[in-house]
C-alpha cells in the first residue's frame, strides 16, 4: 500500500495537519492518525466513537444465557438422579450455572468483537512508524493518487513538524 | 507531555527489562527449587495417596482448601483496583493497575490447583467439566463444587484477558524499543496493533465492558467459594452471612499482597518516581475500611452463634475461643484487626512502611482466618464420638510454601518479561508524578515561599 | 431399619461381621491412631456419671441412609445419589474424592481411603466377591448390604414369589447376638421395621437437622 505521512511532535500540530489535509480536500476515511494515547481531548479523536460493542457485549451475555439455561436443563433431565430429596431441576442452584455462563458470554463476546472490529491481529500491510511510541503523532493519507502527492507533502509540511516520509 | 518527559517514562518502565542483575538470577533459582520441591511433594502424594497428608476422619478438609480459599481470595485485589477504580474515575489507580490484575491471574491459577491437589484421585479432576462423556454422566450442577468450576473458570478467563487488553498497546511499545529475537515476540504479541483513533475507541470501549463485567464475576466467585461451607450443615459453617464475609476478606486479603507487591516492586525496580507514598495512603485508607468491615463481620458471627446457643455450634465456638485453636485465633484478631487498626488509621503511621507491616500481618491473619473456619468445625462436628485433632504434615506444610514462592516466581518472572507499571495508561494521566499528598504539598509550598 | 438400644450389649459383632462382609480395608494401629481406621458400622460408647456411679450408654451408628440426605446433593459427579428404593447409593467409580459428602454428613458415616488396601496373606483369601473392593481416593460407607439386598431379590424372583419380612439380613443384623437390629421394608406397613419405627420408644438420631434418617433408635426404659 501506498502513504505519505507526517511526525508531529505535539497534539496541537497534528490537530492543525488534520484541518490543513481537509481544506485540502481530502476525505475524512483517507486520513489516519496514529499516537502512543489516546487524546480524547482533540477533535481528531472525535471519529469512530460510535460503537456497537456495548450492544454486542450484552447479545454475548443472552446467549450466554441460554447456554446456561439449556445445559442445566438438559443435563439434569436426561439422567434425572434423585440427590438430597432436591427437585431434579431447580432454579436456586441452576441460577448459578446461568449468571456465570451469561458473565462469560459478555466477556468473550467484548474480547472477539474487539479484536475483529480493530482488525487485530493484522495481515495486511499497514502505515506505522516506531517514532510513534516515542512520542509522536502521525498524520497519514492512504493511498494518495500520484499526482496529489507533491500537494500533500507541502500541506503536511506547512504544520511545522520534523518530517514527512513515504510508504511505497 | 514532551516528547522528553515521555522518553523518560520509556526508558524508566523498560529498563527492568533490559537490564538484568545476577540476584534476579538468584532469585529465581532459589524459588525455583522451592516450586520443585512442591511439585515433588505433590507427585509423592499422588503415588502414595492421602495416607501421607495429615487429613483425617472428621477433618477431611484442611491445609489445601485453606490455601485454595486464601489464594482465591488474594485474587480479588485486582478486580478492586482494576476494574471498580477504573469505573469510578479515580486516576491515583493507574500506575497500579498492571500490579494488580498480575496478582489476580497468578493467584487464580495457583488457587485453581488446589482442588486438584485435593483430589482422592486427581487424574479422574476432569470429570468436573460438562463434556458428553461416553459414561453418558454429566457432572451434578446442584454441587457448589461444580458451581466452583464455571465460576472460577469464568473469572480466570476474564481477568486474563482483562490483562492481556490494555497490554496491546505496551506490546507494540516494546515491539518498537526492543531489538533481536525479543522484538520478533513482541511484535506477535503487539498483533499488529497501530494506535489508530477507532483502534484506542474500541479498545477503551472494552475495557469499560470488562470493568463492569468482572465486578460481579469476582464476587459471585468467593460468594460461590463460600458456599462449599454454607451449603452444608457442618456447626458454624451452615452461615447465612458467609458469602459477603467472603467476599469481604477476599477483597481485605487482596489490597493487603497488592501493598506487598508494590512495596517490593518499588524498591527492586526503582519505581520511587511511579509509585508515590500516596499510592500506599489511598491503599491503606482502604485497607483500614477492609478491615473494620472484616473485624464487623466477624463480631455480628460470633455474637450470633454465642447468643443462639446452640450446643454442636458453642462446642466449635469455645474451641476457638479458649481451647486447642485458641492460640491461633487471637493471633489472627492481632494481625487481622488489632495491630494493623492503628498503623493505618494514624496518618503519621500511614506510611509505606507502615502500610507494609500492616499487609504482612494481615496476609498472615487471613490465612489462619480460612484454616481457622474449616478445620475447627470439622474437627468439632455434631456427634461428640466423632470429634479428631489435626496435625499438619509435611507434605502440606511444603506443598503450603511452594505455592507461595511459585506466585513469586511468576510475578518475578513477568515483570522480567512485561513492563510492570502500564506505559500509556500513565502517560494518558497526564503526568508521571501523581497528585502530591498534603505534606507533600506542604513542602513544595515552603520550597517555593523560600525561593527568593 | 430399627435399633433396640435396649436389647444393645456393645458386643461389637456387628462391626466384626460388617468388616468380613464387605471387604473392609484394614488401617492398622498407627494408621488408626491417625484417624484412618474405617468402620461402616460403629458402636459409640458414651459414660455418664463418676464412679462407681458411672452408666455406659451404646449406640451403633452406620449409614443412616437419609431421604433429604446432606451427602447427596454436594457430590459433584453424582456418586452419592438416591435409589428408587430409598437407598444412599455410593457409586465407587464415579468418586473422585472430594470428601465434601464426609464432611456434609453430620452422622460421620462416611470414610475416605487414604490408601490403597493391603491384606497380608492369607487374609485376603475370605474376602468377599459379591462387593467391590475400594481402591485409593474413594469414599464408602455402609450400604445395609445392598448385595444382599439384590441377592434376595433376585431369588425371589428366580422362585416366582414375594420376598418374606425378614428374608434379607444385612451383616450386622445377622451377627448381632441380641437381636437388637432389625431389618426390612418401610413402605410394608405390616413388617417388623416399620412396627418398630412407630413404637413410642422410637427417635432419630439429629433429628432437628431435617436429613430425615431412615433409621429408629428405640430408647433404653431404663
Amino acid at each position: 500500500m501506498k502513504a505519505i505521512y507526517g511526525l508531529y511532535s505535539d497534539p496541537d500540530s497534528a490537530q492543525h495537519a488534520v484541518e490543513s489535509l481537509r481544506r485540502a480536500g481530502v476525505a475524512d476515511d483517507s486520513i489516519s492518525v496514529l499516537a502512543s494515547q489516546p487524546y480524547e481531548e482533540y477533535e481528531f479523536s472525535h471519529r469512530y466513537k460510535q460503537t456497537w460493542l456495548f450492544w454486542i457485549a450484552a447479545g454475548g451475555g443472552a446467549l450466554g444465557l441460554w447456554l446456561g439455561l439449556g445445559l442445566a436443563y438438559l443435563t439434569e433431565t436426561r439422567w434425572p438422579l434423585v440427590t438430597g430429596g432436591m427437585p431434579i431441576f431447580a432454579w436456586w442452584p441452576n441460577i448459578i450455572i446461568m449468571f456465570e455462563l451469561t458473565m462469560l458470554g459478555a466477556i468473550i463476546a467484548t474480547v472477539v468483537s474487539l479484536l475483529v472490529m480493530t482488525e487485530l491481529p493484522t495481515i495486511r500491510c499497514k502505515v506505522y512508524d516506531p517514532e510513534v511510541s516515542q512520542g509522536k503523532i502521525l498524520v497519514a493519507v492512504e493511498n494518495p493518487a500520484d499526482g496529489e502527492i507533491s500537494t500533500l507533502e507541502r500541506t503536511l509540511k506547512g504544520s511545522g513538524i520534523t518530517e514527512v516520509r513515504r510508504v511505497t | 507531555m514532551d516528547l522528553a518527559t515521555e522518553r523518560k517514562i520509556n526508558e524508566d518502565l523498560l529498563r527492568p527489562l533490559r537490564q538484568t542483575s545476577v540476584w534476579f538470577f538468584l532469585l529465581i533459582a532459589g524459588l525455583g527449587i522451592i516450586v520443585l520441591a512442591g511439585v515433588g511433594s505433590w507427585m509423592y502424594q499422588i503415588w502414595n495417596g492421602l495416607a501421607v497428608a495429615g487429613i483425617r476422619w472428621p477433618v477431611f478438609w484442611a491445609f489445601y482448601i485453606t490455601n485454595f480459599v486464601f489464594w482465591i481470595g488474594i485474587s480479588h485485589a485486582g478486580t478492586l483496583i482494576s476494574a471498580i477504580l477504573r469505573l469510578v474515575n479515580a486516576t491515583w489507580r493507574r500506575p497500579v493497575t498492571r500490579c494488580a490484575e498480575v496478582i489476580t491471574v497468578f493467584a487464580l491459577m495457583i488457587g485453581a490447583m488446589f482442588p486438584i491437589i485435593h483430589l482422592g484421585r486427581p487424574w479422574l479432576f476432569f470429570w468436573l467439566i460438562p463434556y458428553p462423556s461416553e459414561r453418558q454422566i454429566w457432572p451434578n450442577l446442584r454441587s457448589p463444587l461444580a458451581w466452583d468450576f464455571f465460576a472460577i473458570s469464568t473469572y480466570l478467563t476474564g481477568s486474563t484477558l482483562f490483562l492481556l487488553l490494555p497490554l496491546i498497546p505496551d506490546f507494540a511499545l516494546l515491539r518498537d524499543q526492543m531489538r533481536g529475537w525479543r522484538k520478533r515476540i513482541y511484535a506477535v504479541l503487539a498483533l499488529g496493533w497501530q494506535g489508530t483513533t477507532k483502534q484506542w475507541h474500541r479498545l477503551e470501549a472494552a475495557m469499560q465492558i470488562m470493568a463492569i463485567a468482572i465486578v460481579p464475576v469476582a464476587v459471585s466467585v468467593h460468594t460461590i467459594v463460600s458456599f462449599d461451607f454454607s451449603m452444608s450443615s457442618v456447626p458454624m459453617w451452615h452461615s447465612t452471612v458467609f458469602g459477603p464475609y467472603f467476599v469481604a476478606g477476599a477483597i481485605f486479603s487482596g489490597i493487603a499482597a497488592l501493598i506487598l507487591a508494590m512495596a517490593v516492586l518499588r524498591k527492586a525496580l526503582h519505581l520511587e518516581e511511579y509509585l508515590h507514598p500516596v499510592h500506599f495512603q489511598n491503599l491503606g485508607k482502604l485497607l483500614l475500611m477492609m478491615s473494620l468491615l472484616w473485624g464487623y463481620f466477624t463480631f455480628a458471627e460470633r455474637l450470633t452463634t454465642w447468643y443462639g446457643n446452640n450446643s454442636a455450634e458453642m462446642a466449635v465456638f469455645w474451641e476457638t475461643q479458649t481451647g486447642a485453636y485458641s492460640p491461633l485465633f487471637w493471633t489472627m484478631v492481632f494481625c487481622n484487626f488489632v495491630i494493623p487498626f492503628p498503623l493505618l488509621a494514624i496518618r503519621r503511621l500511614r506510611t509505606i512502611t507502615g502500610t507494609v507491616i500492616a499487609s504482612s500481618l494481615i496476609v498472615v491473619g487471613m490465612w489462619l482466618e480460612r484454616f481457622l473456619i474449616i478445620v475447627p468445625s470439622l474437627a468439632t462436628k455434631h456427634l461428640p464420638y466423632a470429634w479428631g485433632a489435626y496435625r499438619p504434615q509435611p507434605v502440606e506444610i511444603m506443598i503450603t510454601v511452594a505455592t507461595f514462592a511459585a506466585m513469586v516466581l511468576l510475578y518475578a518472572l513477568f515483570a522480567k518479561a512485561v513492563p510492570i507499571i502500564s506505559i500509556w495508561e500513565l502517560k494518558v494521566g497526564g503526568h508521571a508524578q501523581p497528585v502530591l499528598t498534603p505534606e507533600e504539598q506542604e513542602e513544595q509550598r515552603e520550597l517555593w515561599k523560600a525561593r527568593p | 431399619m430399627a435399633v433396640d438400644l435396649d436389647r444393645c450389649t456393645g458386643c461389637e459383632a456387628c462391626v466384626t461381621a460388617c468388616r468380613t462382609e464387605n471387604n473392609i480395608r484394614i488401617a492398622g494401629p498407627e494408621q488408626s491412631a491417625r484417624g484412618r481406621a474405617i468402620a461402616w458400622i460403629r458402636v459409640e460408647r458414651y459414660y455418664e456419671g463418676d464412679f462407681p456411679d458411672v452408666r455406659v450408654k451404646f449406640r451403633p451408628v452406620m449409614c443412616q441412609q437419609c431421604d433429604a440426605a446432606p451427602c447427596e446433593p454436594v457430590c459433584p459427579t453424582y456418586a452419592s445419589h438416591h435409589t428408587d428404593e430409598g437407598l444412599n447409593a455410593q457409586v465407587y467409580n464415579r468418586c473422585i474424592g472430594t470428601r465434601y459428602c464426609a464432611n456434609a454428613c453430620p452422622y460421620s458415616v462416611r470414610f475416605f481411603n487414604f490408601g490403597n488396601p493391603v491384606w497380608d496373606r492369607p487374609l485376603e483369601l475370605p474376602l468377599n466377591p459379591d462387593v467391590s473392593v475400594r481402591e485409593v481416593g474413594v469414599v464408602e460407607k455402609c450400604t445395609f448390604c445392598v448385595q444382599r439386598i439384590n441377592a434376595g431379590k433376585e431369588q425371589a424372583k428366580a422362585e416366582n414369589r414375594e420376598l418374606q419380612d425378614g428374608e434379607i439380613k444385612p451383616a450386622c443384623v445377622q451377627s448381632c447376638p441380641a437381636s437388637a437390629l432389625v431389618f426390612g421394608d418401610l413402605n410394608d406397613a405390616e413388617s417388623e421395621v416399620s412396627r418398630l419405627s412407630r413404637s413410642s420408644r422410637g427417635t432419630k438420631l439429629l433429628e432437628d437437622l431435617g436429613t430425615l434418617p431412615k433409621v429408629t433408635y428405640l430408647q433404653r426404659q431404663f
